[in-house]
């Protein structure tokens, strides 16, 4: 046991809360983020899983005490696997108020699509 | 939780997560009890509140001050859609604070930025700590 220890971050790790739905036109992910900036959002996508990371951080007020707390500082991380009817290259993000919305739109091939019955 | 050893699953991912869930810091114990999350602190001459309201804009949060008590209320609206998960709080909110200390009504300042709503109460001056010279006789 000479290995020293790497100690990553030591804030806490959240799991957002996430809403995800269908619409027509493809999937909506809305991912309650408070308190995120644009800059600490990282969202990756490898082959066909979607991380989200997002960092909040408060600075404590000076001179001021805590009388009751809960909420606090941390790293929100939440995992998705993205299926194939869904386009990755056309994949948006938005993030307004501290909800960020994903649009996963449907692959071409996914829509569905009316069938012309010829009459003879 | 259930720990599923098959294939399709990351169970490596699925353990971190366990440990994750123990090292939950112990202060927040109170989160998910009422809805919006909400911290106080305080210094000589303020009050400073601030709550996680995600998602709802600084118009549709209702602010109350009443004597002695603090009312924070609002609607979250959800998506319309064929949902698979939901997870989000919706409806209806309210929350009340109890202030212990009398405030200056004039002088209550909100902000929200990213979600976050900060409020600033500033006491009511007669409860500034006032310092006493004493002059030797």
């Amino acid at each position: 046991m000479t290995q020293e220890i790497i100690k990553k971050d030591t804030l806490p790790h959240f799991n957002p809360d996430s809403d995800i739905l269908e619409r027509e036109d493809g999937f909506h992910i809305f991912m309650d983020l408070p308190g995120v900036n644009r800059e600490d959002l990282v969202i990756d996508l490898k082959e066909n899983e979607l991380e989200i990371t997002g960092k909040v951080e408060y600075a404590k007020k000076e001179q001021s005490k805590d009388v009751h707390l809960e909420f606090g500082s941390g790293a929100y991380v939440r995992r998705f696997t993205i299926s194939d009817t869904v386009d990755a290259e056309k994949i948006k993000a938005t993030l307004k108020n501290g909800v960020m919305e994903l649009f996963l739109p449907k692959a071409a091939k996914a829509i569905p699509k009316k069938i012309q019955i010829q009459a003879e | 939780m259930v720990i599923d050893f098959s294939t399709y699953y990351d169970l490596p991912s699925q353990i971190d997560r366990i440990f994750e869930e123990m090292s939950k810091p112990l202060y927040f114990t109170q989160r998910r009890v009422s809805y919006p999350p909400i911290n106080i602190c305080e210094d000589d001459k303020n009050i400073y509140v601030s709550a996680e309201i995600p998602g709802v804009d600084i118009d549709n949060v209702e602010l109350t001050l009443t004597d002695g008590s603090l009312v924070i209320k609002g609607e979250r609206k959800s998506e319309s859609g064929k949902y698979y998960r939901q997870e989000r709080a919706s409806g209806n909110f309210q929350r009340i604070i109890t202030l212990n200390v009398p405030v200056d009504p004039d002088n209550v300042s909100a902000a929200m930025k990213n979600g976050v709503l900060n409020i600033a109460l500033t006491k009511a001056e007669e409860t500034h700590p006032k310092k006493i010279d004493i002059s030797l006789s």
